[in-house]
């Protein structure tokens, strides 16, 4: 077991993975491509099971199923947009990149990431993308590959692009294995359940809502009390009646809604803790719109080489009839 | 060979997706496996974008490499049970769309200039 862990088994396994990759980028001869996606989508597969074994190895609680499908998925994905001869099909292929990085991040627990994935880049960024595409695409494509552009057939330095590539990529994953053995371990006790002291409009009608609290009844008065009306790491919460009496009701009673949960915590995150964050990005946002809009409008002067193919490329459907 | 009869078992367990309050602490390796996932596609965007010729597919893989740079923030943000890693990638986001907001502009120019979107049609400007 210790030797089939040594990490040295996984850079074998990556440079093999390179060889794949190299195999598959589009070039003249054509013929190797297929062969080159097999390879590397075997070579990927290994490079899980190798992580696998190690982690079992290490006595560690495996990702489950799900994780090593999306990843597959993912990197089967992002491998066919920079294989892939049609750019239309590249874009739709890094959709499905997409889609499985959002669950990814589902298996993460960031569910709100997941979905503004989707919305933003599925929905929004891509189509731009392929609006583009469109727009920008010489001949109308058939089914022949023959009409397809030579500069997207014919990749550029595909050797000398994939070594730089996994060199990269094998010091990226040297450091990792040696970086995250050196990482703080994970806080004992996170700070989750606090963030419930931040939401007592939250508390109160989900209170109310399980007839825990009733009409005249309201969150005990902090300065009366001397102390916090709801501790969620102790699981009290504090209510008052009309006469002042102080009830505490205890976590055992608690409704089961009454949890803090990631979308809240990652909302004070973004907006309490980072507030200037947001600002800045409506800035770049509004200066990125600014600038497409100026770049856009600028009507171009065709030199007189793309002045002179794009009239020939007009006449000649008229010489032919 | 054990240790694979007892990685396919335990991977067959099923999901948890925690929705409520922090989730479960995350193992090392279990970390180990997000971000090798995360830097084979940065590398496999890296590569994608210095091989490809055309302008619209080299951007695409500037995204590749961004949503690479997502996985690792989230993954590593569940390992430390903080949020902050969530927060950074709605800022990679928000760049990645002015990113491709004006890079398009800037390839519907380019085309509109050379009638080709062959990166290697503006050689020249190496100098």
């Amino acid at each position: 077991m210790g030797l089939l862990t040594h990490p040295y088994v996984l850079y074998a396994l990556l440079a093999l993975l390179g060889v794949g990759i190299a195999l598959a980028l589009p070039r003249k001869g054509r013929g190797y491509q297929t062969l080159g996606v097999l390879l590397a989508a075997t070579v990927g597969g290994l490079v899980m099971v190798w992580l696998g074994v190690r982690a079992t190895a290490g006595r560690a609680p495996l990702p489950n199923l799900y994780f090593y499908i999306f990843s597959l998925i993912a990197l089967g994905g992002a491998l066919r947009v920079i294989t892939h001869a049609r750019p239309v099909y590249a874009a739709l292929y890094f959709v499905m990149t997409i889609l499985a990085s959002a669950g990814l991040f589902l298996i993460l627990s960031a569910e709100f990431m997941a979905f503004a994935l989707i919305i933003v880049y599925a929905g929004a960024i891509l189509i731009t993308y392929l609006f583009v595409i469109m727009l920008a695409t010489q001949s109308p494509s058939e089914s022949d590959t023959d009409v397809l552009m030579a500069y997207d057939t014919q990749a550029r330095e595909p050797l000398a692009a994939t070594v730089a590539g996994f060199v990269l990529l094998g010091v990226l994953s040297s450091l990792i294995l040696r970086g995250t053995g050196e990482l703080a371990p994970p806080p004992v006790n996170p700070p989750g359940q606090d963030a419930l002291a931040d939401m007592p409009r939250k508390v109160e009608n989900a209170l109310r809502q399980a007839r825990l609290m009733t009409e005249g009844e309201r969150l005990a008065d902090e300065a009366q009390l001397g102390d916090v009306a709801i501790d969620g790491r102790k699981g009290l919460i504090h209510v008052q009646g009309v006469d002042g009496k102080v009830r505490t009701i205890e976590r055992k009673d608690w409704p089961g809604d009454l949890q803090v949960k990631n979308v809240e915590l990652l909302g004070f995150n973004l907006l309490r803790d980072h507030p200037g964050s947001i600002e800045i990005a409506g800035v770049i946002l509004l200066m990125a719109m600014l600038g497409a809009v100026v770049l856009s409008r600028k009507q171009v002067q065709m030199d007189e080489d793309a002045k002179a193919r794009h009239a020939e490329r007009l006449a000649a459907p008229g010489r032919n009839s | 060979m054990a240790g694979l009869v007892e990685m396919v078992s335990v991977c067959f367990g099923g999901v948890a997706l925690a929705q409520t309050g922090y989730p479960a602490e995350m193992h090392r390796l279990t970390l180990d496996h997000y971000m090798v996932v995360s830097a084979v596609m940065f590398a496999i965007g890296l590569i994608g974008f210095l091989t490809r010729r055309n302008l619209i597919i080299m951007f695409l893989c500037t995204e590749l490499m961004f949503q690479a740079s997502g996985i690792a923030l989230v993954a590593l943000g569940r390992y430390h049970l903080d949020f902050t890693g969530q927060t950074f990638v709605i800022f990679v986001l928000t760049v990645a769309a002015a990113e491709a907001a004006m890079a398009l502009a800037l390839v519907v120019l380019l085309f509109r200039r050379r009638e080709s979107l062959d990166a290697e049609e503006w050689s020249e400007l190496n100098g």
